[in-house]
């Protein structure tokens, strides 16, 4: 296995690289064999007026009359290709479908991210300091609450306090009429956004304040203050980037829930992006469609769970030299 | 009525009672109408007419863009002028399209529609007598020509329309052209039912040429009807916008500039966007929030339809070949509980019996209410006592589930095991085979019900209706008799005895009718509960009565 080392952060990269492309390969696999169990699409497009020769008919248009690895052969083909197929229900191109209801999830993803990283750092890095006074416990009490609430709840609960009953401020659905974008009514960004954040937050923060403690406690932060070196220096030369390693690992298995967990928040705020076309298609066994996101999910885990390696790697040194 | 013929515009010697020849999706239908067991304590609707709640506002003045939120949509939504497959896409149809007859909020027929009269002049030939200077949303006239494109649309079976199997008696391909407003539509058998089947909204009337549309290319210039909204943008699966047509031939309506039909995943969504503002109707409004949305000024639409989820005896399969064990099932159902707990107490009670609208419904004969002694004594002289049965469901329509669970821990009082399979691929893989299963209905007539569900040749007969030989076997023969009697009385007397024969030995458990509930907002003038198929007082009566108050 010599090959797995050497060549440096490009040799591995390169390596990973590889490796998510094959695990890719096998995910195409997985999720082609597992929709195959959604059922016959032709019999849920029918429903009850699936009389023997309309199922049939139906089934030579959408080629289910061939063996299962000349229908695989022919999506791999085209998903190489870049062609997804058409939509069943829609009859559509699925990238025509798709194209806009991902730039609506990027956005929602992009908006949550932003905030949400940067905030749970500050905030559990200013919980570590100081610890066990009212700040730490009292902020460590609500992580602790939000963590354990669903995001559906959160969710409602939100639509409860700001849009429906308690105040009228924003709007409780967040509807982006077709031909549209999000930011054009940035208003409905907000409730979404928050969802994501609250879901979000909570463990970056518990683990960014984890890690601040242990780091705060060892040597060469002791070292350091001992050499009189100022409190703000200390922080952020020797104890931010010796903490902030494993926290990429959680930012990065975040993200990569939010790909598909924004499900969930799409469908209460009835928001037109990925999630709530994924659960249509699964509804109405559109394969195709269901088949290009699950594709799309694996392929955000995998970059995102790569550049979290990357990026830990380079600020641990004793990572870095091991290549 | 007189054997020289039916004149629908004399109006009311042909009673003919209520039917919307249902046209709602085979999957789409009552998809969110709440309809979880829930807390206790909601009325029953009873009486005889259905009922609004109370804060509806003045009368319609013109402006706004009224936006409409709906539930079922999806990917798989369409635009046609002659056919559904989602519950969005009766809005959209309805805001474009209009019919030659229509029905009223009583379900009566009326000719309030584009033609002046639809006359009988025999029992095999119609004729269809257009209103003057009507005009098509691109301003071209309505002519007998387009009367008979539409109806040799429905009729072709490639294109699949909603409609094709209401056309099997009429004679298609001999319509003919009178004159320029007169179409002479010839029967291949005698159909009593056709003026119906005309008032029903799939039935709408498109220029000659049309086209639905997808097969247009997606162009929504391409959607042009009669009716009172013309289609100006359609995304599948999120929203159409519709703008008002200035040429539409009722003075004074349509109200509205613009209507917006957006579709939602699901109800807590549209609930909440109709709670803040955001939509000024939604349709199916879960029982369960009836009493929240009333609380805040909105106003609900509850209205009686003859929908119906039944349970389905095959009368030619063991065990139910015997009737005396169909008969045990009957009395195992306790309706009143089953509404309360399917429907929240949104629904009237059943007799076993389908289209309670019809003049000619059935309503004398005794109401079956559970009776689990009889129902033991009756299983036990057929050898079923303690006996173990699967009954088939699906999530298809809602209740289909609920219903058959509920009826689970019922015959656990007759001492029957029912085993409840939920089964994901139920329509086209054993569907119509099955000994005892759960099915799905809309409203309809009685006579077009029995063409769709209770004949040999019936598309969706579960029951395998009527019976081979004895009894009722004469069935068909009634049915066909009715069909040409040219005297409603005569043709009432001969429904009776089929129902007669259904009542005693057919194969539907039928426990109750559900109602439609709707919401809308305290601003919006002209809607009243109709007994129909479709939501919201038929769309508004396809969006034209309704406007917003001053």
């Amino acid at each position: 296995m010599r090959w797995l080392r050497g060549g440096g952060i490009s040799g591995f990269v390169v390596r990973r690289v590889l490796l998510g492309l094959l695990t890719l390969f096998l995910v195409s696999v997985v999720v082609f064999v597992a929709t195959q169990a959604l059922g016959d699409p032709a019999r849920a497009i029918l429903g009850r007026d699936a009389t023997p020769e309309r199922l049939t008919a139906l089934q030579n248009q959408l080629n289910l009359d061939q063996s299962l690895v000349q229908q695989y052969l022919n999506w791999l083909g085209g998903l190489l290709h870049g062609d997804l197929g058409d939509s069943l229900a829609a009859q559509l191109p699925v990238s025509t479908l798709l194209h806009d209801r991902l730039i609506n999830s990027a956005v929602l993803v992009f908006c949550a991210a932003v905030i949400s990283i940067p905030l749970s750092i500050a905030l559990g890095s200013y919980a570590a300091l100081r610890r066990e006074k009212p700040f730490d416990t009292i902020s460590t009490n609500i992580m602790l609450l939000l963590a354990a609430l669903p995001e559906f709840v959160v969710a409602v609960l939100l639509v409860i306090l700001f849009a429906t009953t308690v105040f009228t401020w924003l709007p409780a659905i967040s509807a982006v009429p077709p031909g549209t974008h999000p930011w054009d009514d940035p208003k409905i960004l907000i409730l979404p956004t928050l969802t994501l954040i609250l879901a979000v937050a909570p463990y970056v923060a518990r683990i960014m304040r984890a890690s601040m403690i242990e780091v705060l406690e060892s040597d060469y932060v002791e070292m350091a203050r001992l050499k009189g070196l100022p409190e703000r220096t200390v922080l952020r030369r020797h104890a931010l980037p010796n903490a902030i390693g494993p926290v990429f690992q959680v930012i990065a298995i975040n993200l990569a829930y939010l790909a598909g967990g924004i499900v969930v928040v799409e469908y209460v705020f009835a928001y037109p992006g990925i999630g709530s076309a994924l659960l249509d298609a699964v509804v109405n066994h559109d394969i195709p469609v269901v088949q290009a996101l699950a594709m799309l999910i694996a392929g955000v885990y995998v970059v995102v769970n790569l550049l979290a390696d990357v990026a830990t790697i380079l600020v641990t040194p004793r990572l870095r030299t091991r290549l | 009525m007189t054997g020289s013929g039916r004149d629908i515009s004399t109006g009311n010697e042909d009673r003919r009672g209520l039917w919307l020849s249902s046209d709602l999706s085979r999957r789409q239908f009552l998809i969110a109408t709440g309809t979880t067991a829930m807390l206790a304590g909601l009325a029953a609707c009873g009486g005889d007419t259905s009922t609004s709640s109370s804060g509806s506002s003045g009368s319609p003045t013109p402006g706004g863009d009224f936006r409409l939120g709906v539930t079922g949509g999806g990917a798989k939504d369409i635009m046609d002028g002659q056919n559904i497959v989602t519950k969005p896409d009766q809005a959209r149809l309805v805001s474009a399209f209009e019919t030659l007859l229509t029905f009223d909020r009583e379900y009566q027929l009326t000719t309030d529609g584009l033609a002046e009269s639809v006359e009988a002049d025999n029992p095999t030939q119609y004729t269809i007598r257009l209103r003057q200077g009507i005009e098509f949303q691109d301003g071209k006239t309505l002519t007998a020509d387009d009367v008979i494109y539409s109806l040799q649309r429905i009729g072709t079976e490639k294109y699949g329309l909603t409609g094709y199997a209401a056309t099997a008696t009429m004679d298609i391909a001999n319509l003919k052209k009178l004159d320029e407003r007169t179409v002479r539509l010839p029967l291949k058998s005698p159909d009593s039912t056709v003026p119906n089947t005309l008032a029903s909204y799939t039935f709408g009337i498109v220029p000659v040429g049309y086209k639905n549309f997808a097969d247009s290319g997606g162009d929504p210039a391409s959607q042009i009807g009669t009716g009172a909204y013309k289609l100006k943008s359609f995304t599948p699966g999120q929203e159409s916008v519709s703008e008002k047509n200035a040429n539409y031939w009722r003075s004074g309506q349509p109200y509205f500039d613009t209507v917006t039909i957006t579709d939602f995943d699901d109800a807590t969504a549209q609930v909440n966007a109709f709670l803040g503002g955001q939509i000024d109707a939604m349709t199916d409004l879960p029982a369960a929030q009836v009493e929240s949305v009333k609380s805040r000024g909105l106003n609900v639409l509850n209205s009686k339809t003859g929908g119906w989820v039944p349970l389905c005896m095959a009368i030619d399969m063991p065990p139910f070949d015997d009737n005396r064990v169909r008969q045990a099932m009957r009395y195992i159902v306790d309706r009143d509980a089953m509404i309360q707990q399917i429907v929240s107490g949104y629904g009237f009670k059943a007799n076993d019996l389908y289209a309670p609208f019809d003049e000619g419904y059935a309503s004398d004969l005794p109401q079956r209410d559970q009776d689990l002694d009889r129902a033991k004594s009756l299983l036990k002289q057929a050898g079923m006592d303690g006996a173990t049965i699967d009954l088939h469901t699906t999530n298809g329509a809602s209740g289909m589930v609920e219903l058959a669970t509920i009826f689970a821990s019922q015959a656990e009082g007759a001492g029957l095991t029912i085993n409840v399979k939920n089964d994901p691929n139920y329509y086209g893989d054993a569907y119509l085979k099955l000994a005892f299963s759960v099915d799905f209905w809309g409203t309809r007539a009685y006579l077009n019900q029995v063409q769709q569900g209770s004949l040999p040749s019936s598309p969706y007969n579960e029951t395998h209706w009527p019976p081979k030989s004895g009894e009722g076997s004469n069935f068909e023969d009634l049915y066909n008799q009715a069909l040409a009697a040219t005297d409603t009385n005569k043709r009432i007397e001969i429904e009776h005895q089929m129902q007669q024969y259904e009542y005693d030995l057919g194969g539907y458990i039928i426990p109750f009718f559900n109602n439609l509930i709707d919401g809308y907002a305290a601003n919006v003038a002209g809607l009243e509960p109709s007994k129909g198929t479709l939501n919201l007082d038929s769309f508004g009566r396809g969006f034209r009565t309704i406007g917003f108050s001053s």
